[in-house]
Parts: C-alpha cells; structure tokens; sequence
C-alpha cells in the first residue's frame, strides 16, 4: 500500500505525466479524468513489478570527481544536425550541417578537444539543379514533402557523419548522437518521395557500390539501411540519446515478451496497450515514476520499423522495414527533477553498467538539464544561428527580385514583389481591398 | 608604413559605423588599449574611392565560451571537479573586443583624419608596429616641442610624447588617488620642461618636488633650482586679501567690529612689508583708538574695538606659529638651501627666470594663509606678464593639492582668495604664457570653472564616483570608456587627453627614481619605529620622570 501511495505522490507531484494529463485534461471526458490518477498508478505499480521481477533495474554509480579522473582518458565524440527551416515562397532553402564535437580531457590543449563540421548542404530543393535530392514534382502539399526532405536530409546527414568517423578509422572510446540512432523510416515510404542524387550518395556513402547507384539503390530508406549497417559494424559503440520518448516502445516491448513467454494473457496484454494510448502513457512518463536518480533500465531490443504498419502498408517499401536493424533501448534517470532519458545503440552494449556510467556523469554535468552535455555542446555548434536564416533569407529574396526584373516582365515582377512583403500564405486568394481597381 | 609588416589579428564583425566597430581576437594577440588597424574604402571630396588604414583604439575585450553551460559550473564546483578531467570544452573562448575609431591615414602619409565612411565588416584587423604606432602618434600634434612621458599601456615598445607647447599655455589637469602616480607624472614634466629651460613655479605643500634641489647638480647643472619658504609680504594694495585673513583666522566678528577692521585698515597707513609686522601695527593702532575712542570712531564702543585687538593678537600668533612649524620642517632639512620669497612685485625675475624651478615650500601653513601667499604671488606675476614691457618670461605654475587653493562653491570656502587669482591666470593665461597644472586627489572638490579651462587631463587610478564624475564633466576628450577604465588602473598607469595628445590614451609613466627626495623618504613608519631611538632631551626627561612623579604622591599623601 505505501508503494502505492508513494507512486500517487510522485505522479502529483509534477510528474511529466500529470503535467501533461493536465494539459490534455480539457478534452478528456469526467470518467477519463477520474480515473486517471488511479490507473497511472495501477499501470505503474504492475510495470514496476515486471521490471523487478525480470532484473532489469540497475543502479548506476557516480562519483564526479573520482569518475573524471579516471576517465580523463577517454575520447568521445558526439554527432548533431542543425538544419535551417527557413521558408519562403517559391524556394525552399535549406541549410543543413552535422557538427562533431571530439574530446580527449587529458590530452594537450592543441589536442584536446575539436569541433568539426562533419557535413554541409546549402542549396534550394525547388531548384532543379540542388544536389541532393533529384527533383520531381510533389504530389503532397508542398509543405508537408518539403518538411519530410528535410528532415530526411538531417537524418541522413547524421547518421552519414558517425558511418564517416568510422571510415576514416577515429579510435574513440565513444560516439554519441543527439537523437535517435535509428529513426522511424516510414515517413520517407509515401509515394513521390524523391531520391537523392547520385552526386549526394556519392558523396555521403563513398563505398556505396556504383553498380548500385539506380533511382531504387538511392531512395532514402536504401541509403539510410546501408548508413545505418555500417554503424552496427562500428568497433567504438556508438549511442544514440533522446531526450524525453513520446511514445512507449519500451514498456510495449516489455509487455509483449511477458505475453510471448505466457506471463500474462493476450487479453491483459491488448487491455493495457489499449489504457496507455488512452492515457497518453510514454516510457519517459512511467520511468519518471518508477526510477530513483542514478538509475537505468536494461536495454530491450526493439525493432523501429514494423511491417504492416499504417502508411508503410501496401508500399513498395514494406518488404524493406525487416531488412533494418533492432534497437536496444534502456533508459537512464539522471536526477529527481527530470524525464529518464532514452539510450538506443544497434547492439547489446559490451560493457553496459560503464557504458551508462559514462553517460551518466556526462549527464550530470549538466545538473538541472539532465542531459549528456558534449551533446548540448555539439547541439550549439551544429545549429544554424538566427543570423545565419537571416542571411539566407536575404540572400534568396534579392536572388528572386533579380530574376523577376531582368525578365522585364510586369507581372513577373509584381507576384515577385508580392512574394517577399507578404507572409507565407497570407497573400493567396485574397480579396483586392475594396478602393482596388 | 609598411603594413605588410603588421601581424593580422582578427577579423570586424557585423555592424559598423563611423565612430566604433568590433572584432573577433585571436587569442592572445592584443589587449585592452591597444592601437590596431583595419583597411577600408572611403569616397574622397574628388568622389574617387581610396584606400585608407582606420586606425583604432581597443577600449574593451569580452571574452565568452557559449559551449560552456553555467549548470556545469555548479556541478564542478559541487563535486570539486577539475574541467580540464571532463569533456567540457576549455578552449573555445571567443573574444570580442570593442574599437573605437580614431581615424584613417592614406597610403604612406600618417596624418590622420576623420572617418566619415563605415569600416568594412568582415574586414582583417592588424597590429601595426610600434614604430608606425609612435609616429602616427605624434603626426598629428605637429609638435615642435615633444615632451616623453612614457610608453603605451598596452605596448611597452610604443613611446608616447606630449605637446610641451599646449601643456605650456592651455592648461592641464592631473587627478587620481593618492599614490597613483600624479606626481610621478608632474617630475616628469618638470623634467623634460627643465631641459627645455622652460621657467616653473612649484606650489609645494608635502616637499614632493624638493628632489629637484638635491639632483641639481648632478642633472640639472645648466638649470637653477631654487627653494623657497613664504615670507607674507603685503602691500596697502593687498587690503581685501588682509580684511580676509583677518576675519577668517581671527575669532568672528560682529557687524559694529567689521566696520570698526575696515575703517582701521583704511586707516593705518602701511607701505609695504612682513604682513606679520602690519598686523602688530594694526593691533597698536587699534589699541590707541580703544583707549581714547572720542578721536576718530565715535559710533563705535571701545569694547567692540578691544575685540578686534583680540582678533588681530589672534591672528598675529596663529602666523608665527604657521611661520615656526614652516621653520620647523625646513629645520629637518637642512642640507637644503631655503630662501625667503623674493617680492614678486618688485623682484619677479628671483622667482621666474629662464632655466629656472622655483619651489614655494608651503608646508604647515593652512589653507587661508597659504591661499593668501599664492593670490599675492600670482597676482603679482601676471601683472608682470600683462604688462606690456614683459620683466619675466612666460612660466608654468604647477598647483599642487589644487583643492586647498581652488575649492568648488560646495566647499563652502568662500573667500579663498586664490580662486578668483587663478581663474583670472587660468582664463586669460593662453594670451600671456602664464600656464597653470592643477593636481589633486579629489577632482570633485575643484572649482568648476577652473578644472573645466584645462584643454588637456591626465587621469590615474580613481575609485571615488564623484571623483570619476566630476573628472568626465570637466573633460571634453575623455570619454565614458575611459572613465570605466579609471578604478583598474594600477600605480604609475594614467589616461592622457585632450589637446597635448592626438586622442585619448593609456599611459604608463616612466618612473624617475632619482627625483624622490631623500629627506621625506618612503612613508615606512614601521621601519621608522623598529629604529626609534628617544632623542636626548626626552631621555633626560624619562631620567627625573619618576622622581618628579614621587615627590607628587608624597605631596599628596600628607595634604590627605
């Protein structure tokens, strides 16, 4: 019983999950809203008991100033993309670029630390002559394909920066990625979505073979399988870090190996997925409740993409999402103030309990964040400043004036001016004011 | 000039204007103070574009690690953890450094001009060497008379010399806290002005300057040196400045007793003379007319008249003693040659002569008289000046604790009769060469009017607000940069500006040891009492202490 109130208590006071439960409390109905407090906590309570009763909490050690002197030592280098969303009306600008922040502590101040700027694209993706993507006519609303090639770009781009420290044979100890080690590829399945051009593969995978360099070989998930092999072949681990899950991969994995081992019954099993989506459950919002700071969850192996699955379904692409490798996931709670954060690596770590002591310490010393702080580093490096956008932006809206006047052509000009005083969307369709002629 | 000597240090960043821009500093390359240069274009009058060096002053560094999160301070000074055993990044400290624009110069022609056009962003910034650094600061000054004050703050090799002529006519202040450097800067000028035979009168209150009798000799053989004490000499032309001693030393007066001082001034009839011997006239006089008053005041009471005989003994003996503590101190001194002060307005040429320093040893008079003897000195010297057969050639007068002589309104010193003597040399002393150095310790405590007629200033270390204030409200050149820099200074360290120098800058004094007076020494009273020894007439006293003591407890034992 106390267990049980101490877990009320905890998801009252300030948990994410209540906060959150608050947030969404207007559209809940009175039922939901009552009985929210008391299925959290039965939900809770019962994970609790599996993660128990299957070993799989582990208490992890820190002791800054010991740690750090042992570990000074160690080189480590953590990977993030930055990418520009600038948009304006007729070009779609993109600025991408992934920085790697490399450190050696102990090692001379020449040698101690680099930043590097791992990969940069600068172009337009409406223009038809951009390197990275071949271009096609969008089949989507615009905006919806062009968010999707960014971030598919992005995606691309980091994960093509850890396969190129492994090229070019960096002895680090450990490589971190601000994210996920390996997203979710079925946005990239949708139909029309295009494929990078041989210039970027080229340039991104330079092992990739030639032979394979067809329209098929150089479609997003293609790439990004290839990029995501190397990594798994990788002789440093590499992590990937994610700040706070929304979803619940971990507890939904854990539930259907006691389901497959029999532990607990289909129905059960199908009842509880069916109260967490209801409820809005995430693991960082069970984790947060059930974890004591300084503590992990042992990673479980996760597949990302799963066959059958909404958009994926009846795609070319279906046959694909088997051929990507299985995530472990674990999580580490870095301190009684926040959200545990995720941990995802291709393989089953070697060394986990070091492993996650690394991460730890490097977590803590960001003590309020709770967050690996060589990945808040790198974060600052690889963002494209506002200045930057800025730049960007001015430099397309003088590029597109120009055009529209040497074309001489009053209309031209006309919707060109238009273009860059009105928002985006604010000028189309709009009535003339009413003095208009 | 050849730039392409000049090491580049950075690079100018976004924005920029005609009056500042920033840059980006590598590390370790340049420092606060610094003069540095950047190429540009500008359009000239012909409408042609040129290139120009804009040269600048650094007036600030900032330095910042964005990649340095504050949380993780707290987590290493909590866990007592050393950065440099993490993964914090230690070396990505990013300096910006703040430039105010001093002007441009053209190709191979270092004088300098006004920008009018905006630095380039983006542009490299050199570090010009130290001899085009030197030149260009003394090219635009055309000085035919450079005085060397010292080198640059930031850059030792950068000599920085001053304009004698402007120091000479147009007046310059000298502020900072005590044990600065203002009078390590004023030797300096007396030194380089006494190479030049430039004539000087020293108002010297603590003996700072006595130095210069000592070293005569031996570096100065082709100038005199000469060492005065006061004498209070007066004339009946002097009567205001006497009513004021008068009845500033002497107790207060009643109206009835003022009328009765003025009427007797006007009076007794006194040529000329010791002002000490005037006043013992005066008290004899009084006493006379106190005695019979039925002869001449018949409004006024003899009882009134016995108070103003009071005053005057009081004022009499408060001036011998001032005279006898002055004797005193040059008593310590006695290797030094003190003479009376000559008349200045019969004998000028004694006191200011070409290749000549005269120090006015003021030591133990307060501040009335004292301000009394240097209104009558001066006064007497500018008329000299004014006349239009000139007896004695233009001279610098360096006021030393220029707040006792000069005091602002809000002193409440009225009277002083000083002030209005110098704001008369100081407002009409470009015309006839008579230059006044006003030194003080408290900027805020100076006559407004007369702190503000100094064209040029020579700021050290000041930590008082008022004082900072008080310096930038009364300079036209130094500017808001500057005055922040003023509590960071270290000893010796000052800011020159206005008309001696090209534009503001930071200045590390050359230090002349040779010049400190071995007689006053180095203020260390500790070693001075580790050494006491009792002079021999106190020995003799502790010696018959003790029997004087016991006959007193005798004494009372038995009355009791």
């Amino acid at each position: 019983m106390s267990n049980e109130r101490d877990i009320k208590n905890k998801i009252k006071s300030n948990s994410s999950l209540f906060t959150n439960f608050v947030k969404n409390a207007v559209s809940a109905s009175p039922k939901v809203q009552n009985n929210f407090l008391d299925v959290s906590t039965q939900v809770a309570l019962t994970v609790q008991k599996i993660l128990e009763d299957a070993d799989l909490i582990l208490n992890l050690e820190y002791k800054g100033k010991d740690f750090w002197s042992e570990n000074k030592c160690k080189t480590s280098c953590f990977v993030d993309g930055g990418v520009d969303k600038t948009s304006i009306i007729s070009s779609a600008p993109l600025s991408i670029r992934t920085g790697s922040y490399i450190v050696k502590p102990d090692a001379a101040d020449k040698n101690r630390e680099f930043f590097e700027e791992s990969m940069v694209f600068l172009g337009d993706l409406y223009d038809p002559k951009n390197e990275l993507y071949d271009f096609a006519e969008d089949d989507f609303d615009e905006d919806q394909m062009l968010n999707k090639k960014k971030d598919g770009a992005r995606i691309i781009f980091e994960a093509v920066t850890i396969v190129k420290h492994i090229l070019l044979n960096r002895k680090f100890d450990y490589c971190f990625l601000h994210g996920p080690i390996e997203a979710t590829v079925m946005p990239f399945t949708v139909m029309g979505f295009p494929t990078f051009t041989k210039f970027a593969v080229e340039n991104m995978l330079p092992f990739y073979s030639k032979n394979k360099l067809n329209a098929e070989a150089r479609h997003f998930i293609n790439v990004y399988l290839e990029a995501l092999n190397s990594i798994k072949k990788s002789k440093f681990p590499i992590y990937g870090i994610v700040e706070t899950s929304n979803s619940a991969p971990y507890i939904k994995n854990l539930l259907f190996n006691y389901k497959s081992k029999g532990t607990i019954s289909e129905k059960d099993f199908k009842n509880t997925l069916a109260t967490i989506k209801k409820y809005k459950i995430t693991d960082s919002h069970l984790l947060e409740i059930i974890l004591q700071s300084g503590q992990a969850i042992k990673p479980l192996e996760v597949k990302k993409q799963i066959q059958g699955f909404g958009v994926t379904s009846g795609s070319a692409w279906e046959d694909k999402m088997d051929s990507f490798p299985s995530v472990h996931i674990g999580y580490i709670k870095i301190n009684n103030h926040s959200a545990p954060i995720r941990i995802e690596t291709l393989n089953p770590p070697k060394n986990l309990i070091k492993d996650y002591e690394y991460i730890l310490a490097t977590a803590k010393l960001l003590p309020n964040y709770g967050f690996p702080v060589g990945l808040n580093v790198v974060d600052k490096f690889a963002k494209i400043p506002n200045w930057m956008s800025k730049a960007s932006r001015k430099y397309y809206a003088t590029h597109l004036l120009k055009q529209a006047i040497r074309s001489k052509d009053q209309n031209t000009i006309s919707l060109a001016v238009k273009i860059l005083s009105k928002k985006v969307r604010s000028w189309r369709n709009r009535p003339l004011g009413g003095l208009a002629r | 000039m050849n730039t392409k000597k000049w090491k580049s240090i950075g690079t100018v960043l976004g924005e920029t204007n005609i009056s500042e821009f920033y840059f980006s500093l590598k590390n370790y390359k340049a420092k606060k103070g610094d003069i540095i240069t950047t190429e540009s274009k500008v359009p000239s009058s012909e409408g042609k574009i040129e290139e120009v060096t804009v040269w600048g002053k650094i007036s600030s560094i900032e330095s910042s690690n964005v990649f340095f999160p504050t949380e993780a301070a707290q987590e290493l000074t909590n866990e007592n953890i050393n950065i440099r055993d993490t993964i914090l990044p230690t070396t990505r400290d990013e300096l910006i450094c703040k430039v105010i624009i001093l002007g441009f110069t053209l190709k191979n022609n270092l004088k300098l001009m006004p920008l009018n056009y905006p630095v380039r962003p983006a542009a490299p910034v050199s570090y010009p060497s130290s001899e085009d650094v030197e030149a260009l600061l003394i090219s635009d000054l055309n000085s035919e008379h450079p005085l060397f004050i010292g080198s640059l703050l930031a850059r030792d090799a950068v000599k920085i010399k001053i304009d004698a002529d402007n120091l000479v006519s147009r007046h310059v202040s000298i502020f900072g806290m005590s044990g600065s450097g203002k009078t390590v800067m004023v030797r300096r000028i007396m030194d380089e002005l006494l190479k030049k035979k430039y004539p000087m009168l020293v108002l010297d209150i603590h003996g700072d300057y006595l130095g210069f009798i000592q070293k005569q000799k031996k570096l100065y053989p082709k100038n005199e040196v000469k060492l005065f004490y006061p004498n209070l000499s007066v004339s009946s032309d002097d009567k205001e400045i006497i009513y004021t001693l008068i009845d500033k030393l002497g107790n207060s007066l009643t109206d009835p007793q003022k009328d009765f001082l003025s009427s007797l001034l006007e009076k007794v009839k006194y040529e000329g003379g010791s002002l000490l011997k005037y006043i013992e006239l005066l008290v004899r006089k009084a006493r006379e007319y106190a005695s019979d008053p039925s002869k001449s005041f018949k409004n006024i009471r003899p009882a009134s008249m016995y108070v103003v005989v009071r005053s005057l003994g009081q004022v009499a003996k408060k001036l011998k003693n001032m005279e006898q503590t002055n004797f005193r101190h040059r008593q310590k001194m006695s290797k030094l040659k003190f003479e009376e002060l000559p008349d200045a307005a019969t004998e000028p040429e004694k006191i200011i002569n070409k290749g000549q320093l005269s120090i006015l040893y003021l030591k133990g008079y307060e501040n009335l008289p004292a301000s009394a003897i240097v209104s009558i000195l001066l006064e007497n010297l500018f008329k000299h000046r004014q006349e239009v057969e000139e007896e004695i050639p233009p001279f610098l007068t360096i006021i030393e604790e220029a707040h006792n002589f000069i005091p602002s309104r809000s002193e409440d010193k009225d009277n002083l009769p000083s002030v209005d003597t110098i704001r008369k040399v100081i407002t009409e002393g470009r015309k006839f060469g008579t230059g006044v150095m006003i030194i003080s310790q408290r900027p805020s405590r100076l006559d407004e009017t007369i702190a503000s007629q100094c064209n040029s200033q020579i700021v050290f270390r000041m930590v008082n607000q008022k004082d900072q204030r008080a310096t930038t409200r009364d300079s036209e050149t130094l500017s808001v940069d500057d005055s922040k820099q003023l509590p960071n200074l270290a000893n010796g360290q000052g800011i020159i500006s206005g008309q001696v120098v090209n534009f503001s800058l930071p200045v590390q004094i050359k230090f002349d040891a040779e010049l400190i007076n071995d007689d006053i020494g180095n203020e260390n009273f500790i070693s001075a009492v580790e050494n006491w020894d009792d002079k021999e007439s106190v020995k003799q006293r502790k010696k018959f202490a003790k029997d004087f003591s016991n006959i007193t407890s005798i004494d009372r034992r038995r009355a009791n």
